[in-house]
């Protein structure tokens, strides 16, 4: 037993069952892992109830009857499952936690058993045969747990053989919830900081520009090369949009300062920006696609005000999702960008242009004695993709580290690239109250990075997602693992780099 | 005309009558569920990635995720050896039965003809192996709803009264073929006597009327599926190029 930071007991599981040991079913072993409620002022500023409305059984079914005409895949996803099982060892929350509605068809089954009630001929006329319910409260209930008990990583859609993705269940699932004044209080109060401060973090502009002032004196004093970090500089010709977390959190910061380090060396006139100071966009976790339009408009608006000619995208996992895969749709075209840059641009795309071009030089010798693995995040590997290559996402960062670090190994290979394990933390679980599951599900991830930490004494552990990194961070020691480092991929890129 | 009339005639055209409503209920029903997740939208590009960049690579990767279960390849050697007997027993037997189509039998049917016995029991074996994991492993006993093994039984008797038909109780073929065209050109026939015949007919049609309104779906519905038949747009659009309007 431990005390985690909030001062519940939390149990800590040592590594439960053996590498690869599928676990037998433990029916509701994590269904006291309960993330908190949004509160009904958190509710009201984003427009939705403040607590349980009291029609609530009705205004759940017409909400999702609202989504399944307004997104073919939840419909499709909902029609297609045979339950042949495929996927019902492939989710770490469920490999972690052993509770079978953690198994990805059972998570869905909760969504699909009501769908089939109140959608279906079949569920309408004999629910019995069908698995269809009522949606009552206890199934409310478990609504509420369980789709907070997912990632949204969709690692299970891998090996679906219809291609089902359990994220779009879950993001209806939260939507529905939501719009009946049953939000999470996590995500919620986070979108409404976005929308009113700018950032995740509700950091105003004033301590943004003291943070990155403070951060330039940093740089200097270490390298003594004067690197700057702008705010809001107009005429720069590429802003630079990064996850709050990279501002003042270790391990990011070591990355913010790893991009500052690489654009200078590359003369690029860059800025942030104090009106997008912030890559993440948590309405992708809750399902809210306003939202998601909302925060996604603030980097293109930011963008124009300042009139650059490229955007990029800090090592923030989903924001990447978001930025190559939906903003076109969300708030493009993006016309005022360079033809050679037309869409939103990776950190990691920038920077190994860079250096296949010659422009900047890096030096793995300066990394000695660091031997890394790297830390596939589920949003860039399945949700996106990275230059001009396939499977550039896999192979642009990988590529940066070998030229950073004297060695680079990666883990087991069903545990990266497209079939990568979530860190445990993503989707809108990165909140204390879930420690519990949030541990259990990093389980995986540790045992893969357990392996070569034997195999290859493995001293750093590289993520491109601020997630990833402070999920990690923060379990990694239940999982005896605490001497591995966490780390920024631009943290190891920074500290390589021949600065003059 | 006479014998239309009689009431005796008119139960022995019941079956046929049966046949011509189900198949038509089946098509239909399958044409609208295909329609309705047409017509729905699809409001933000979810490819599954790594996704291929044009409409060649996404036929690709469905045709591999229909014709080799790729995905199911991946994640569960038992499951898709099973789902491999079972799908391709299946679709072998089917073809056998296109002979009931012609009046005389092509000869390129002909094997399909002398092998479907070995079809239909790959078919069982696979469907065997299915119900079994789904009774003995604990995960998928706990997702199992009663239609999922009805399901599988419907199929099993399917295929056993199948075999018998083949091996044990011969029927008239012939009469057969007469029986089905006319129930599918509207000049319906009696079905020649049996009993097993009729118990065949009888849950084919069964399986046929639960088709669009159950998990039998997925053979179509995989086509539709967003996270495979969306192309990566964004890899285009990068440094190389713009992106075509």
């Amino acid at each position: 037993m431990k005390l985690s930071n909030d001062n519940t007991v939390v149990d800590t599981p040592q590594v439960v069952g053996r590498y690869r040991v599928i676990p037998l079913i433990q029916e509701g072993a994590s269904a006291a892992s309960q993330t908190a409620k949004a509160t009904a002022d958190i509710q009201e500023s984003l427009g939705l109830p403040g607590t349980l409305v009291d029609d609530w059984h009705d205004k759940a079914i017409a909400r999702l009857g609202q989504l399944l005409k307004a997104r073919r895949g939840l419909r499709v996803f909902m029609d297609t499952c045979t339950k042949c099982g495929a996927c019902t060892d492939k989710c770490h929350y469920f490999l972690g936690t052993h509770d079978p509605k953690n198994m990805p068809v059972a998570r869905q089954d909760l969504l699909r058993s009501v769908y089939r009630r109140y959608f279906t001929w079949a569920g309408r006329l004999f629910p019995w045969l069908v698995g269809a319910r009522n949606l009552d409260k206890s199934l409310l209930q478990d609504w509420y747990t369980y789709f907070h008990q997912c990632s949204e990583c969709r690692r299970c859609t891998v090996f679906c053989p219809k291609g089902i993705d359990t994220s779009e269940v879950t993001m209806a699932g939260r939507e529905v919830l939501a719009s009946i004044g049953l939000g999470q209080q996590y995500s919620q109060e986070i979108i409404g900081k976005v929308h009113s401060i700018g950032n995740n973090l509700g950091m105003k502009p004033r301590a943004l520009a003291d943070v990155l002032q403070s951060l330039e004196e940093d740089i200097l004093e270490d390298t003594g090369v004067a690197v700057r970090l702008p705010l809001d500089d107009e005429g720069a010709d590429m802003l630079v949009v990064t996850p709050s977390a990279d501002f003042f959190a270790e391990p990011h910061v070591d990355g913010l300062i790893g991009y500052a380090k690489v654009l200078h060396q590359a003369g690029i006139r860059w800025t942030f920006s104090s009106e997008a100071s912030e890559a993440a966009n948590f309405a992708l976790f809750t399902g809210q696609h306003d939202h998601m339009r909302d925060i996604a408009l603030r980097i293109r608006h930011a963008a124009m005000g300042l009139g650059v000619k490229r955007i990029v995208i800090g090592e923030c996992g989903h924001a990447w999702r978001v930025a190559y895969s939906f903003l076109d749709t969300l708030v493009g075209p993006m016309e005022f960008l360079s033809p050679e840059h037309p869409r939103a641009e990776h950190i990691c795309e920038v920077t190994h242009q860079l250096l296949t071009q010659g422009i900047i030089q890096l030096d793995p010798s300066r990394n000695a004695d660091v031997v890394v693995t790297y830390h596939d995040s589920c949003n860039v590997a399945r949700g996106a993709g990275m230059g001009d290559i396939d499977g550039g996402q896999f192979k642009i960062p990988r590529a940066l580290l070998a030229a950073s670090v004297p060695k680079l190994v990666d883990m087991s290979a069903d545990t990266t690239g497209q079939a990568t394990f979530c860190c445990g933390g993503g989707g809108g679980l990165l909140t204390d109250d879930l420690m519990d599951v949030r541990i259990k599900g990093a389980l995986p991830r540790a045992q893969a990075l357990q392996a070569v930490v034997s195999s290859d004494q493995v001293t750093h552990l590289v993520a491109i997602c601020a997630i990833c990194k402070t999920q990690l961070t923060s379990v990694l020691p239940h999982h005896n693992l605490s001497d591995v480092q966490v780390t920024s991929l631009h943290h190891l890129v920074g500290d390589a780099l021949v600065l003059t | 005309m006479q014998g239309y009339l009689n009431r005796l005639a008119v139960f022995d055209l019941l079956l046929g009558l049966a046949l011509t409503v189900i198949v038509a209920w089946a098509l239909l029903g399958t044409c609208f569920k295909l329609y309705q997740w047409a017509s729905t939208p699809s409001p933000l590009p979810i490819p599954l990635t790594p996704a291929p960049r044009t409409r060649y690579g996404v036929v690709v990767r469905l045709l591999a995720e229909i014709v080799l279960f790729r995905a199911l390849a991946k994640a569960n050697r038992v499951t898709w050896l099973a789902s491999v007997f079972f799908h391709y027993g299946l679709l072998f037997v089917l073809i056998m039965h296109v002979r009931f189509f012609f009046a005389s039998i092509p000869s390129s049917l002909l094997p399909f003809i002398v092998w479907s016995g070995w079809a239909a029991l790959a078919m069982l074996l696979g469907l065997c192996v299915l119900l079994i994991r789904r009774i003995v492993v604990d995960r998928y006993r706990y997702i199992s709803t009663p239609s999922d093994y009805l399901h599988l039984l419907l199929l099993i008797s399917i295929g056993l009264s199948g075999v018998a038909l083949k091996r044990l109780w011969p029927v008239d073929t012939f009469g057969v073929g007469e029986f089905l065209r006319g129930a599918l050109t509207l000049q319906w026939q009696a079905l020649p006597d049996g009993v097993v015949l009729v118990v065949h007919l009888v849950l084919v049609l069964l399986l046929f009327f639960v088709f669009p309104i159950s998990k039998l779906l997925h053979g179509v519905g995989i086509v539709f599926s967003p996270t495979l038949n969306e192309r990566d747009t964004s890899a285009r659009s990068s440094s190389k190029g713009k992106p075509s309007q």
